[in-house]
């Protein structure tokens, strides 16, 4: 009876240990994402599409009104710091609209767009007086 | 009681400028100039400079809009060069496609650096800016016709504008047509801000837009594209002067000799009808009159102008020097 007694304390305490260290195992991951979290992160990236660079895509952090524009060779250095979790938006007339999102070991983001069926026109007004065409 | 007829007024009424009469736009125009020398290069600061000391929708979206209107040049030659690519590649949608992605970049390397593009360009800054400020704001593609457009049917689209959701109705605009026009002769692009294209009554707005989705026509009975095709010519002092143009809704008549046509207007505000004019040009001179007979009543106008002479006329309206629109008549004996 006592063995029996001994060996559910036992049992008990293995099963409290194991709990306690599942429960350990569930915390840690989350404080080493907390850490990563803090890491500030430089990004730089290039955007193209099928042809080539993009120049004059518009990045924006999501949520925020931080943002910059990619330079004549597609290339862009976002100008504040970022971190594991933020979203990025890369916008440009005529291309579908994409997220990124930056994870802890994100430094270059090299990003093709694809282009949507955005039509590229345009009619200038004017103050012409309107004038029939005469066959006479 | 007159709260309660401002009520109605306001929830019948086609989504339009006067919706927004209590709002004084001067603080964002003032706010819109200056940030004159902000570039293109950060769009959201931007919109921040922009609309951050504004407290309505209105008034954000209104220092947006006038930005891209005054600061923002029509590049003509890209126009006329886009223009002629797309008619000759009208049916070769490969080409097109080609050729369209080729333009793109040029249009944004252009707008980033000189700071000139084309409508969709236009469209486009006015679209992002809103959505970095909040504001629901979508591109509207189709035709805009003007006295030199000559659009016929199987034309591709030729202009873009925006629609803007603004206390939970869309109202439109047009930031191109806004902006100013180009020299005819020297195609060199001269700012010449028209107020009249921003939150513009949609049923004038027909007249001279045709949206490719009906739905940004935002009234009830659109025009078809038939009648958009058939309709007067609008020229940008018609959104200075007018909230309606309701008749004629062709521009060509056929009538006979001492008939005479009828023209009815919704005007923005009472004007002196002394300065009413018809000029009249037959191909081989024109002649300013004074309309047969001229009926104003609060702010409708009805004009009517007999033909006692046979021939082909071109009828130009005028209120004082702004030219309004354009007819064609012939008249037989």
């Amino acid at each position: 009876m006592k063995n029996i007694v001994r060996g559910m304390s036992l049992m008990a305490i293995v099963m409290m240990a194991g709990l306690t260290c599942n429960l350990m195992y569930a915390q840690s991951p989350t404080m080493a994402l907390a850490t990563v979290a803090d890491q500030q992160l430089t990004i730089k990236g290039k955007v193209s599409d099928d042809k080539g660079a993009l120049p004059g895509v518009n990045i924006v952090l999501k949520g925020s009104k931080v943002g910059v524009v990619t330079d004549e060779n597609g290339a862009f250095t976002f100008p504040r710091a970022l971190s594991a979790g933020d979203v990025l938006v890369f916008s440009f007339l005529g291309y579908e609209k994409q997220e990124v999102k930056i994870d802890a070991d994100t430094t270059f983001i090299n990003l093709i767009l694809t282009s949507d069926l955005v039509e590229i026109m345009g009619a200038p007004n004017t103050d012409k007086p309107y004038k029939s065409k005469r066959s006479n | 009681m007159k709260y309660l007829w401002l009520f109605i007024f306001v929830f019948q009424s086609h989504a339009q400028r006067s919706d927004f009469d209590h709002i004084n736009f001067q603080k964002a125009d003032s706010i819109a100039l200056t940030c004159k020398d902000e570039g293109l290069y950060n769009l959201p600061q931007l919109a921040f400079k922009l609309t951050s000391n504004l407290t309505t929708d209105v008034e954000r979206f209104r220092a947006i809009y006038k930005w891209v209107c005054t600061n923002i040049a029509n590049d003509y030659n890209l126009y006329l060069r886009n223009k002629r690519k797309r008619t000759k590649f009208k049916n070769d949608s490969l080409k097109l496609t080609e050729w369209n992605t080729r333009f793109k970049k040029e249009i944004f390397r252009k707008l980033l650096k000189q700071e000139k593009t084309i409508c969709t360009g236009y469209a486009y800054i006015v679209q992002e800016l809103s959505k970095l400020a909040n504001i629901d704001c979508e591109i509207v593609h189709g035709f805009g016709k003007t006295s030199t457009t000559h659009i016929e049917k199987s034309d591709p689209p030729n202009h873009s504008w925006n629609a803007v959701k603004l206390n939970n109705k869309w109202y439109l605009c047009d930031p191109t047509w806004a902006s100013g026009i180009p020299n005819p002769e020297t195609n060199a692009f001269k700012f010449k801000y028209n107020d009249g294209y921003f939150l513009a009554n949609p049923k004038l707005f027909a007249v001279n837009h045709f949206p490719l989705e009906r739905q940004w026509a935002l009234i009830e009975s659109a025009p078809t594209f038939d009648e958009f095709l058939a309709a007067p010519i609008l020229y940008g002092n018609a959104y200075a002067n007018l909230t309606g143009h309701n008749a004629p809704k062709e521009m060509y008549h056929l009538i006979h000799k001492y008939e005479t046509l009828q023209f009815e207007y919704e005007l923005q505000s009472v004007v002196n009808t002394e300065t009413i004019r018809f000029l009249i040009d037959n191909g081989h001179h024109s002649q300013k009159v004074k309309p047969t007979s001229i009926h104003l009543e609060n702010q409708s106008l009805i004009l009517e102008q007999q033909f006692d002479v046979k021939g082909f006329y071109d009828v130009h309206l005028y209120i004082g020097d702004d030219l309004i629109s354009t007819y064609t008549v012939k008249v037989k004996s």
